[in-house]
Protein backbone atom coordinates (compact mmCIF):
# COMPACT_ATOMS: atom_id res chain seq x y z
CA UNK A 1 0.00 0.00 0.00
CA UNK A 2 2.82 2.59 1.27
CA UNK A 3 4.64 1.35 -2.16
CA UNK A 4 2.02 2.18 -4.85
CA UNK A 5 1.31 5.49 -3.02
CA UNK A 6 5.53 6.29 -3.03
CA UNK A 7 5.29 5.33 -7.06
CA UNK A 8 2.13 7.98 -7.40
CA UNK A 9 4.28 9.96 -5.86
CA UNK A 10 7.23 9.74 -7.86
CA UNK A 11 5.08 9.85 -11.15
CA UNK A 12 3.72 12.46 -10.26
CA UNK A 13 7.11 14.88 -9.44
CA UNK A 14 8.13 13.01 -13.25
CA UNK A 15 4.98 14.13 -14.81
CA UNK A 16 4.94 17.85 -13.19
CA UNK A 17 8.97 18.40 -14.34
CA UNK A 18 7.58 18.00 -18.26
CA UNK A 19 4.36 20.15 -17.78
CA UNK A 20 5.82 23.18 -18.40
CA UNK A 21 7.59 21.94 -21.62
CA UNK A 22 4.77 20.41 -22.60
CA UNK A 23 2.62 23.48 -22.60
CA UNK A 24 5.16 25.60 -23.91
CA UNK A 25 5.60 23.96 -26.88
CA UNK A 26 1.68 23.19 -27.63
CA UNK A 27 1.05 27.11 -27.25
CA UNK A 28 2.53 28.21 -30.63
CA UNK A 29 -1.33 28.70 -31.79
CA UNK A 30 -3.74 29.98 -29.30
CA UNK A 31 -5.33 28.11 -26.61
CA UNK A 32 -7.50 28.52 -23.49
CA UNK A 33 -7.09 26.94 -20.60
CA UNK A 34 -9.27 24.01 -20.90
CA UNK A 35 -8.87 23.54 -24.66
CA UNK A 36 -5.13 23.04 -23.96
CA UNK A 37 -5.87 21.06 -21.25
CA UNK A 38 -7.68 18.88 -23.87
CA UNK A 39 -5.04 19.11 -26.27
CA UNK A 40 -2.77 17.51 -23.78
CA UNK A 41 -4.99 14.80 -23.19
CA UNK A 42 -5.24 14.32 -26.56
CA UNK A 43 -1.58 13.41 -26.97
CA UNK A 44 -1.32 10.93 -23.69
CA UNK A 45 -0.77 13.87 -21.18
CA UNK A 46 -3.21 13.80 -18.63
CA UNK A 47 -2.89 17.29 -16.81
CA UNK A 48 -4.74 18.08 -13.53
CA UNK A 49 -6.75 21.23 -13.74
CA UNK A 50 -5.30 22.44 -10.57
CA UNK A 51 -2.02 22.11 -11.95
CA UNK A 52 -1.98 23.83 -15.22
CA UNK A 53 -4.66 26.91 -15.10
CA UNK A 54 -2.28 28.46 -11.84
CA UNK A 55 1.15 27.20 -14.11
CA UNK A 56 -0.22 28.99 -17.38
CA UNK A 57 -0.71 32.00 -14.61
CA UNK A 58 2.69 32.31 -13.50
CA UNK A 59 4.41 31.96 -16.95
CA UNK A 60 2.11 34.40 -17.98
CA UNK A 61 3.84 36.68 -14.97
CA UNK A 62 7.03 35.48 -16.12
CA UNK A 63 6.49 36.67 -19.24
CA UNK A 64 6.90 33.33 -20.94
CA UNK A 65 3.18 33.33 -22.35
CA UNK A 66 0.90 36.42 -23.56
CA UNK A 67 -2.84 35.79 -23.06
CA UNK A 68 -6.00 37.98 -24.25
CA UNK A 69 -9.82 37.70 -23.40
CA UNK A 70 -11.98 36.87 -26.31
CA UNK A 71 -15.51 36.94 -26.43
CA UNK A 72 -16.69 33.07 -28.11
CA UNK A 73 -19.79 31.49 -28.41
CA UNK A 74 -21.11 34.17 -26.18
CA UNK A 75 -18.72 33.13 -23.57
CA UNK A 76 -15.01 35.01 -22.87
CA UNK A 77 -12.33 32.79 -22.99
CA UNK A 78 -9.06 33.54 -22.07
CA UNK A 79 -6.78 32.66 -24.68
CA UNK A 80 -2.79 32.29 -24.16
CA UNK A 81 0.01 32.12 -26.64
CA UNK A 82 3.52 31.95 -26.37
CA UNK A 83 5.89 35.20 -26.50
CA UNK A 84 8.94 35.60 -28.21
CA UNK A 85 11.10 35.21 -24.48
CA UNK A 86 8.89 31.86 -24.74
CA UNK A 87 9.92 30.79 -27.93
CA UNK A 88 13.75 31.16 -26.96
CA UNK A 89 13.19 29.59 -23.93
CA UNK A 90 11.66 26.68 -25.49
CA UNK A 91 13.89 26.13 -27.37
CA UNK A 92 16.75 25.85 -24.66
CA UNK A 93 14.66 23.45 -22.69
CA UNK A 94 14.15 21.42 -26.12
CA UNK A 95 17.68 20.93 -25.75
CA UNK A 96 17.98 20.50 -22.17
CA UNK A 97 15.05 17.89 -22.55
CA UNK A 98 16.91 15.81 -25.30
CA UNK A 99 20.05 15.68 -23.10
CA UNK A 100 17.99 14.37 -20.47
CA UNK A 101 16.55 12.28 -22.50
CA UNK A 102 19.54 10.56 -23.92
CA UNK A 103 21.57 10.29 -20.43
CA UNK A 104 18.45 8.76 -19.18
CA UNK A 105 18.33 6.35 -21.95
CA UNK A 106 21.59 5.64 -21.57
CA UNK A 107 21.15 4.60 -17.51
CA UNK A 108 18.00 2.43 -18.45
CA UNK A 109 19.23 0.60 -21.44
CA UNK B 1 -27.07 32.76 -9.56
CA UNK B 2 -26.23 29.38 -10.84
CA UNK B 3 -24.40 26.73 -9.35
CA UNK B 4 -21.31 27.92 -11.23
CA UNK B 5 -21.53 30.83 -9.98
CA UNK B 6 -21.69 30.46 -6.52
CA UNK B 7 -18.69 27.67 -6.72
CA UNK B 8 -16.47 30.51 -8.33
CA UNK B 9 -18.07 33.56 -5.75
CA UNK B 10 -16.64 30.78 -2.97
CA UNK B 11 -13.21 30.12 -4.67
CA UNK B 12 -13.06 33.90 -5.10
CA UNK B 13 -13.15 34.58 -1.45
CA UNK B 14 -10.61 32.60 -0.71
CA UNK B 15 -8.25 34.67 -2.98
CA UNK B 16 -9.22 37.92 -1.79
CA UNK B 17 -5.84 39.16 -1.12
CA UNK B 18 -4.22 37.49 -4.50
CA UNK B 19 -3.80 39.57 -7.41
CA UNK B 20 -5.93 39.33 -10.53
CA UNK B 21 -8.31 37.63 -8.95
CA UNK B 22 -11.33 38.72 -10.86
CA UNK B 23 -9.59 37.76 -13.78
CA UNK B 24 -9.28 33.98 -12.01
CA UNK B 25 -12.75 33.97 -11.45
CA UNK B 26 -13.48 34.60 -15.02
CA UNK B 27 -11.50 32.56 -16.53
CA UNK B 28 -12.33 29.40 -13.97
CA UNK B 29 -16.11 30.40 -14.96
CA UNK B 30 -15.50 29.88 -18.51
CA UNK B 31 -13.40 26.81 -18.05
CA UNK B 32 -16.48 25.06 -16.19
CA UNK B 33 -18.94 26.41 -18.75
CA UNK B 34 -16.85 24.68 -21.21
CA UNK B 35 -16.52 21.49 -19.51
CA UNK B 36 -20.16 21.56 -18.34
CA UNK B 37 -21.10 22.01 -22.12
CA UNK B 38 -19.00 19.38 -23.08
CA UNK B 39 -20.61 17.04 -20.75
CA UNK B 40 -24.34 18.17 -22.03
CA UNK B 41 -23.26 17.11 -25.16
CA UNK B 42 -21.90 13.44 -24.53
CA UNK B 43 -25.09 13.06 -22.75
CA UNK B 44 -27.15 14.15 -25.24
CA UNK B 45 -29.28 16.32 -23.27
CA UNK B 46 -28.92 20.10 -21.95
CA UNK B 47 -26.91 20.58 -18.72
CA UNK B 48 -28.62 20.70 -15.68
CA UNK B 49 -28.48 21.26 -12.13
CA UNK B 50 -27.25 17.25 -11.48
CA UNK B 51 -24.70 17.38 -13.84
CA UNK B 52 -23.46 21.04 -12.98
CA UNK B 53 -23.25 19.15 -9.28
CA UNK B 54 -21.41 16.52 -10.53
CA UNK B 55 -18.26 18.57 -12.28
CA UNK B 56 -18.29 20.69 -9.14
CA UNK B 57 -17.38 17.91 -7.21
CA UNK B 58 -15.11 16.19 -9.31
CA UNK B 59 -13.83 19.94 -9.92
CA UNK B 60 -12.57 19.68 -6.29
CA UNK B 61 -13.83 21.88 -2.67
CA UNK B 62 -13.28 25.55 -3.20
CA UNK B 63 -10.84 25.77 -0.88
CA UNK B 64 -8.21 23.66 -2.71
CA UNK B 65 -9.11 25.18 -6.12
CA UNK B 66 -7.98 28.59 -4.45
CA UNK B 67 -5.11 27.12 -2.74
CA UNK B 68 -3.47 26.40 -6.56
CA UNK B 69 -3.98 29.58 -6.98
CA UNK B 70 -2.73 31.24 -3.93
CA UNK B 71 1.12 32.18 -4.25
CA UNK B 72 1.81 32.40 -0.93
CA UNK B 73 -0.13 30.14 0.87
CA UNK B 74 1.88 31.86 4.26
CA UNK B 75 0.97 33.79 6.51
CA UNK B 76 4.94 35.06 7.71
CA UNK B 77 6.79 33.10 4.76
CA UNK B 78 10.16 31.20 4.99
CA UNK B 79 11.80 34.27 3.97
CA UNK B 80 10.98 36.78 6.36
CA UNK B 81 10.47 34.37 9.30
CA UNK B 82 13.67 33.99 10.54
CA UNK B 83 13.56 37.80 10.89
CA UNK B 84 10.34 37.97 12.42
CA UNK B 85 11.85 35.42 15.07
CA UNK B 86 14.86 37.48 15.80
CA UNK B 87 12.82 40.91 16.01
CA UNK B 88 10.52 38.80 18.24
CA UNK B 89 12.50 37.78 20.57
CA UNK B 90 14.20 41.14 21.16
CA UNK B 91 10.81 42.55 21.27
CA UNK B 92 9.88 40.44 24.27
CA UNK B 93 12.65 40.13 25.59
CA UNK B 94 12.55 44.07 26.21
CA UNK B 95 8.81 43.69 27.29
CA UNK B 96 9.48 41.35 30.10
CA UNK B 97 12.31 42.94 31.09
CA UNK B 98 10.37 46.87 31.18
CA UNK B 99 7.66 44.97 33.03
CA UNK B 100 9.62 42.89 35.43
CA UNK B 101 11.47 46.54 35.80
CA UNK B 102 8.24 48.41 36.39
CA UNK B 103 6.95 45.49 39.08
CA UNK B 104 10.44 45.81 41.15
CA UNK B 105 9.70 49.68 40.75
CA UNK B 106 6.09 49.34 42.23
CA UNK B 107 7.67 46.95 44.90
CA UNK B 108 9.85 49.46 46.33
CA UNK B 109 7.14 52.75 46.07
CA UNK B 110 4.82 50.63 48.04
CA UNK B 111 7.50 49.34 50.76
CA UNK B 112 7.46 48.57 53.16
CA UNK B 113 4.54 45.86 52.25
CA UNK B 114 3.16 42.82 53.77
CA UNK B 115 3.73 39.11 52.17
CA UNK B 116 0.39 39.17 51.22
CA UNK B 117 1.01 42.79 49.01
CA UNK B 118 4.43 41.29 47.90
CA UNK B 119 2.91 38.52 45.94
CA UNK B 120 0.09 40.20 44.90
CA UNK B 121 2.22 42.55 43.01
CA UNK B 122 4.60 40.31 41.62
CA UNK B 123 1.84 38.21 40.29
CA UNK B 124 0.19 40.80 38.91
CA UNK B 125 3.42 41.84 36.79
CA UNK B 126 4.09 38.20 36.00
CA UNK B 127 0.72 38.31 34.47
CA UNK B 128 1.11 41.55 33.23
CA UNK B 129 4.30 40.56 31.05
CA UNK B 130 2.15 37.65 30.01
CA UNK B 131 -1.00 39.79 28.53
CA UNK B 132 1.68 42.35 27.21
CA UNK B 133 3.74 39.22 25.38
CA UNK B 134 0.38 37.97 23.87
CA UNK B 135 -0.63 41.62 22.31
CA UNK B 136 3.13 42.09 20.82
CA UNK B 137 3.10 38.48 19.47
CA UNK B 138 -0.19 39.45 17.81
CA UNK B 139 0.71 42.98 16.37
CA UNK B 140 4.07 41.85 15.39
CA UNK B 141 2.60 38.86 13.37
CA UNK B 142 0.11 41.06 11.89
CA UNK B 143 2.71 43.59 10.66
CA UNK B 144 4.88 40.97 9.36
CA UNK B 145 2.06 39.36 7.52
CA UNK B 146 1.27 42.79 5.87
CA UNK B 147 5.41 43.01 5.33
CA UNK B 148 4.82 39.26 3.48
CA UNK B 149 1.64 40.58 1.56
CA UNK B 150 2.95 43.88 0.36
CA UNK B 151 6.93 44.29 0.31
CA UNK B 152 8.66 42.92 -2.54
CA UNK B 153 10.73 39.76 -1.76
CA UNK B 154 13.45 40.69 -3.59
CA UNK B 155 13.66 43.42 -0.15
CA UNK B 156 14.29 39.73 1.97
CA UNK B 157 17.04 37.51 0.24
CA UNK B 158 17.44 34.71 1.75
CA UNK B 159 20.74 33.52 2.99
CA UNK B 160 21.43 31.01 -0.14
CA UNK B 161 20.66 33.64 -2.00
CA UNK B 162 24.06 35.13 -1.19
CA UNK B 163 27.30 33.12 -2.80
CA UNK B 164 28.78 31.13 0.25
CA UNK B 165 32.01 30.53 0.69
CA UNK B 166 32.77 27.44 2.60
CA UNK B 167 36.52 29.18 3.55
CA UNK B 168 33.94 30.93 6.23
CA UNK B 169 34.15 27.80 8.26
CA UNK B 170 37.91 27.73 8.70
CA UNK B 171 38.43 30.99 9.95
CA UNK B 172 38.00 31.09 13.82
CA UNK B 173 36.14 33.96 15.55
CA UNK B 174 38.16 35.99 17.60
CA UNK B 175 37.40 35.12 21.29
CA UNK B 176 34.41 37.27 22.50
CA UNK B 177 33.24 35.24 25.07
CA UNK B 178 32.37 37.15 28.44
CA UNK B 179 32.27 35.49 31.84
CA UNK B 180 28.32 34.93 32.85
CA UNK B 181 29.08 36.80 36.38
CA UNK B 182 30.17 40.14 34.97
CA UNK B 183 26.64 41.05 33.79
CA UNK B 184 24.70 39.71 36.47
CA UNK B 185 26.80 41.89 38.71
CA UNK B 186 26.37 44.39 36.43
CA UNK B 187 22.94 43.98 36.54
CA UNK B 188 22.38 43.81 40.12
CA UNK B 189 24.66 46.79 40.92
CA UNK B 190 22.12 48.64 38.17
CA UNK B 191 19.35 47.78 39.90
CA UNK B 192 20.37 48.49 43.42
CA UNK B 193 21.40 51.93 41.72
CA UNK B 194 18.80 52.79 40.12
CA UNK B 195 16.31 51.84 43.52
CA UNK B 196 18.62 54.11 45.87
CA UNK B 197 19.13 57.14 43.75
CA UNK B 198 15.79 57.55 42.88
CA UNK B 199 13.65 56.24 46.05
CA UNK B 200 16.25 56.65 48.60
CA UNK B 201 17.97 59.77 48.04
CA UNK B 202 18.45 60.55 51.50
CA UNK B 203 20.15 57.30 52.67
CA UNK B 204 23.29 58.74 50.09
CA UNK B 205 25.18 60.57 52.80
CA UNK B 206 28.08 61.25 54.65
CA UNK B 207 27.10 59.07 58.28
CA UNK B 208 28.11 60.41 61.92
CA UNK B 209 27.22 59.62 65.03
CA UNK B 210 25.53 62.53 66.93
CA UNK B 211 24.83 61.95 70.47
CA UNK B 212 24.56 58.42 70.18
CA UNK B 213 22.52 58.69 67.43
CA UNK B 214 23.18 58.53 63.26
CA UNK B 215 22.76 61.84 61.33
CA UNK B 216 23.32 62.06 57.82
CA UNK B 217 24.52 64.94 55.75
CA UNK B 218 22.79 64.80 52.17
CA UNK B 219 26.00 64.13 49.84
CA UNK B 220 24.32 65.21 46.30
CA UNK B 221 23.03 68.51 45.39
CA UNK B 222 20.21 69.66 43.28
CA UNK B 223 22.87 69.67 40.20
CA UNK B 224 23.12 65.80 40.17
CA UNK B 225 18.76 64.74 40.56
CA UNK B 226 18.06 67.20 38.05
CA UNK B 227 20.31 64.81 35.80
CA UNK B 228 18.65 61.89 37.48
CA UNK B 229 16.05 61.08 34.56
CA UNK B 230 19.29 61.22 31.94
CA UNK B 231 21.02 58.72 34.47
CA UNK B 232 18.07 56.36 34.74
CA UNK B 233 17.84 55.71 30.86
CA UNK B 234 21.40 54.94 30.87
CA UNK B 235 20.81 52.85 33.45
CA UNK B 236 17.77 51.13 31.96
CA UNK B 237 20.11 50.80 28.57
CA UNK B 238 23.01 49.05 30.40
CA UNK B 239 20.57 46.12 32.17
CA UNK B 240 18.98 45.91 28.53
CA UNK B 241 23.18 45.49 27.44
CA UNK B 242 23.57 42.99 30.11
CA UNK B 243 20.18 40.82 30.11
CA UNK B 244 21.36 40.59 26.03
CA UNK B 245 25.16 39.69 27.08
CA UNK B 246 23.79 37.20 29.36
CA UNK B 247 21.58 35.76 26.72
CA UNK B 248 23.90 35.74 24.04
CA UNK B 249 27.32 34.29 26.07
CA UNK B 250 29.48 36.77 24.14
CA UNK B 251 29.45 39.81 22.30
CA UNK B 252 27.98 40.41 18.91
CA UNK B 253 27.93 43.16 17.11
CA UNK B 254 24.82 44.49 17.92
CA UNK B 255 25.63 44.38 21.27
CA UNK B 256 29.36 46.64 20.95
CA UNK B 257 27.14 48.85 19.06
CA UNK B 258 24.39 48.98 21.94
CA UNK B 259 27.24 49.18 24.19
CA UNK B 260 29.02 51.78 22.46
CA UNK B 261 25.55 53.88 22.03
CA UNK B 262 25.28 53.23 26.31
CA UNK B 263 29.11 54.70 26.88
CA UNK B 264 28.25 57.60 24.45
CA UNK B 265 25.36 58.42 26.72
CA UNK B 266 27.56 57.99 29.63
CA UNK B 267 30.04 60.27 28.45
CA UNK B 268 27.73 63.41 27.45
CA UNK B 269 25.84 62.74 31.33
CA UNK B 270 29.25 62.88 32.66
CA UNK B 271 30.14 66.24 31.04
CA UNK B 272 27.09 67.84 32.26
CA UNK B 273 27.88 66.81 35.79
CA UNK B 274 31.14 68.12 35.10
CA UNK B 275 30.04 71.36 33.47
CA UNK B 276 27.77 72.11 35.73
CA UNK B 277 27.38 73.00 39.30
CA UNK B 278 28.98 70.79 41.38
CA UNK B 279 26.93 68.08 42.34
CA UNK B 280 27.56 67.33 45.76
CA UNK B 281 25.85 69.34 48.43
CA UNK B 282 28.65 69.49 51.04
CA UNK B 283 29.36 72.98 52.09
CA UNK B 284 30.98 74.50 54.95
CA UNK B 285 27.71 75.06 56.88
CA UNK B 286 27.02 70.94 56.25
CA UNK B 287 30.21 69.90 57.66
CA UNK B 288 29.94 72.28 60.85
CA UNK B 289 26.81 70.06 61.59
CA UNK B 290 28.47 66.93 60.77
CA UNK B 291 30.94 68.08 63.32
CA UNK B 292 33.72 69.71 61.91
CA UNK B 293 33.36 73.43 64.35
CA UNK B 294 36.35 74.76 62.89
CA UNK B 295 35.52 77.31 60.14
CA UNK B 296 38.67 77.21 58.29
CA UNK B 297 38.73 73.52 58.49
CA UNK B 298 35.07 72.84 56.76
CA UNK B 299 35.75 75.43 53.83
CA UNK B 300 39.29 73.49 52.77
CA UNK B 301 37.43 69.92 53.40
CA UNK B 302 34.58 71.38 51.14
CA UNK B 303 36.94 72.69 48.57
CA UNK B 304 38.81 69.30 48.82
CA UNK B 305 35.33 67.58 48.41
CA UNK B 306 34.03 69.45 45.32
CA UNK B 307 37.56 69.53 43.47
CA UNK B 308 38.00 65.96 44.11
CA UNK B 309 34.33 65.13 42.48
CA UNK B 310 35.25 67.00 39.33
CA UNK B 311 38.71 65.54 39.39
CA UNK B 312 36.11 61.82 39.85
CA UNK B 313 34.13 62.71 37.12
CA UNK B 314 37.18 63.49 34.57
CA UNK B 315 38.47 60.14 35.24
CA UNK B 316 34.98 58.70 35.32
CA UNK B 317 35.04 60.42 31.94
CA UNK B 318 38.09 59.50 30.07
CA UNK B 319 37.37 56.02 31.52
CA UNK B 320 34.61 55.81 29.96
CA UNK B 321 35.99 57.21 26.39
CA UNK B 322 38.93 55.11 26.79
CA UNK B 323 36.10 51.75 27.46
CA UNK B 324 34.32 52.92 24.04
CA UNK B 325 37.18 53.12 21.60
CA UNK B 326 38.32 49.81 22.97
CA UNK B 327 34.81 48.49 22.42
CA UNK B 328 35.00 50.27 18.90
CA UNK B 329 38.34 48.75 17.85
CA UNK B 330 36.93 44.86 19.05
CA UNK B 331 34.15 45.24 17.47
CA UNK B 332 36.19 45.99 13.94
CA UNK B 333 38.92 43.13 14.38
CA UNK B 334 35.74 40.65 15.82
CA UNK B 335 33.84 41.61 12.15
CA UNK B 336 37.42 41.09 9.93
CA UNK B 337 37.81 37.84 11.47
CA UNK B 338 34.48 36.76 11.53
Amino acid sequence: MANTESLENIVLELRRGVIVLAALSQLGTEEYGYSLLKKLADLGLEVDQGTLYPLLRRLEAQGLLESDWKIEESRPRRYYVISAEGKKILTKLKKEWAGIVSVMDKMLA
Amino acid sequence: MNLIDRYVAEVGRRLLLVKGRKDIENELRSTLEDMLEERAQKSGKPADEVMQMELLKEYGAPAKVAETYNPNPYLIGPRIFPFFMFILKIVLAAVALGLGIATFIQIINLSPMSAVQLLETISKGILNIFSTSIAVFGNMALVFSLIERFAPIADFKMDEDKEWDPASLQKEPEPQEIKIWEPILAIVFTFIALSLFNFNPHLIGIYHLDEGEWKVIPLLSEAFFRWLPLLNIAWVAEIILNGMLLRTGKWTTSTRLISIGTKLFQVIILALLFAGPSILAVTPASLATGGITDPEAAQTLSQLAHTGMKIVLGLAIFGTVVDMIKSVYKMFTARATA
